[in-house]
């Protein structure tokens, strides 16, 4: 079994206007270790799936386990990283937000300090823990939000579209040091995207889902390419084709 | 330190100006002993502040305003936190508040003075009702406006129910009850005048009323005076306070 085990999930919204049935039958195991970006057109429950991996919602159909565990509510387990940068506590400063799980947990003062600057490194913002969310450019928050889910610990990271409010050279840039982040803890990380290119960037293996309504794992790659990943070189390159040609047949069904 | 210094430049200038023009619209436009201008009401001021009279009406009304706005806000916060953050509780209490605000402090001096007579228990019930449902408001909108990853971020650190309320909830609405507190406080200038003209012994109302009987009109322009720049200095620690609470992370505000 799986370090993350999803056996046949599904997600049906039923609201005023009827049912929207988000996700089907989904099914995915995730190794310890491992770097999983699930890629998917918009609307094609991509972000359902992290959500009811997170806790935030519970499966209509099938289970979801940790560590053998079922899933259930959120928890300290599982790290998330949000899209935008609302979830960034605005009262506290950068190095309060990044030690704010080690406050509930009761950590001493001194402790979350010490705690706090090691991640701000790590996220290459040594120096700056005194400033509000509100003096951080877009860039510099979504270091936070994932300095704030590392330094809690948890057993997988979830990341939902983290860079997708960036521009590109941010986006580039912030990308890099998640790989070189990645590659220095191997923490088991699911990854939600809709950008190929940064998928096959972090990824050591990559899901296509199928287009919505009732989005599933259509296909899932293997990126096996050595990190730090070379973008312009063949094997990133022919891996790009594949998922590329993956994703254009549920952005163009008809063809 | 620039921008705080033409700040207050702007503020004396302005009010330099508005006395100005009330100098010449008495000297000129208006020309009567029913309207006096600056120089005579500053020199009654003076008069009244010597004899210690005119401190003595302020006191007696920021007394009651002070007293009064911070029960009406001790009850207001934690109602308007615990409708904003149960829905039987709000379904509960909020035909209350909608029906109590649309029935304004001014109409309840009567019924006030018969519970509570003309002394102090009067002033402070109609302060705290006209305070009391605006923090209310204000306080229970400011936690339904919590963003939703606020809290899922809490959660996903490991929060319990109360560390959310406590550490994101709560601090999340602090910049909405404080701007619910300096609203309240402009209503309460409001209902004190009222309900020291109605039934008082003292205070800047019954400073108002008394001028009134005795023609004394520069009696009547010092209470006026005292009212605004009583209120500019409150409504101005109040912007100071939500600045040092909330403009760090909120510019709007």
């Amino acid at each position: 079994m799986g370090f993350v085990a999803l056996e046949g999930v599904g997600k049906t919204y039923r609201g005023r206007t009827g049912a929207w049935e988000a996700v089907r039958d989904f099914s995915l195991e995730l190794a310890e270790g491992e770097f999983f970006c699930l890629l998917g057109t918009s609307g094609c429950g991509k972000t359902t799936v992290l959500n009811m991996l997170a806790g935030f919602e519970s499966p209509t159909t099938g289970r979801i386990l940790l560590e053998g565990r079922p899933v259930r509510g959120p928890g300290a387990d599982r790290g998330v990283v949000f899209q935008g940068h609302d979830s960034l506590y605005d009262w506290l400063t950068a190095r309060d937000n990044i030690a704010f799980g080690l406050r509930l947990r009761g950590q001493g003062r001194a402790e979350r300090r010490a705690m706090a600057d090691r991640f701000l490194q790590m996220v290459g913002l040594t120096g700056q823990g005194a400033k509000h969310p509100s003096e951080l450019s877009g860039g510099m928050k979504q270091r936070i939000q994932i300095a704030r889910a590392l330094a809690n610990e948890p057993r997988v990271l979830l990341m939902d579209e983290p860079f997708g409010a960036l521009d590109a050279m941010t986006r580039a840039v912030l990308q890099e040091e998640l790989s070189r982040i990645w590659t220095q803890t191997r923490k088991t990380v699911l990854f939600i995207t809709h950008d190929i290119e940064e998928a096959c960037a972090l990824a050591t293996r990559v899901g296509v889902m199928k287009r919505g309504p009732g989005g599933t794992l259509k296909a899932v790659v293997p990126v096996d390419l050595p990190f730090p990943r070379v973008r312009t070189s063949d094997g990133f390159m022919a891996t790009f084709r594949r998922v590329h040609a993956l994703i254009h047949e549920e952005i163009h069904p008809h063809e | 330190m620039n921008s705080r210094l033409a700040t207050v430049g702007g503020y004396i200038i302005g009010f330099a100006l508005l006395f100005l023009i009330w100098h010449l619209a008495a000297l000129f436009v208006v020309k009567s002993v029913l309207f006096p201008s600056p120089l005579p009401v500053f020199e009654r001021a003076w008069v009244l502040i010597e004899e210690n009279l005119l401190q003595e009406q302020i006191v007696a009304s920021m007394r009651r305003i002070l007293q009064g706005f911070f029960l009406g806000t001790a009850i207001g916060i934690p109602v308007g936190l615990a409708i904003g953050s149960f829905r039987p509780v709000r379904l509960l209490l909020e035909p209350w508040t909608e029906f109590f605000r649309f029935i304004p402090a001014v109409a309840m001096i009567t019924v006030s003075v018969i519970w509570f007579g003309i002394g102090e228990e009067s002033k402070i019930f109609l302060i705290a009702y006209t305070t009391v449902f605006v923090v209310i408001i204000a306080t229970a909108a400011g936690v339904g406006a919590v963003g939703r990853d606020k809290i899922r971020a809490a959660q996903c650190l490991g929060a319990s129910r109360f560390q959310v309320f406590l550490l994101v909830a709560l601090p999340a609405t602090v910049p909405y009850i404080l701007t619910g507190m300096r609203l309240a406080m402009a209503n309460a200038f409001v209902t004190i005048v009222a309900a020291e003209l109605v039934a008082s012994n003292d205070g800047l109302g019954k400073m108002l009323w008394d001028a009134r009987l005795f023609m004394q009109v520069e009696d009547i322009f010092v209470a006026l005076i005292s009212l605004g720049l009583l209120g500019f200095a409150t409504d101005r620690v109040f912007r100071l306070l939500i600045r040092a609470f909330a403009g760090r992370f909120n510019p709007t505000m």
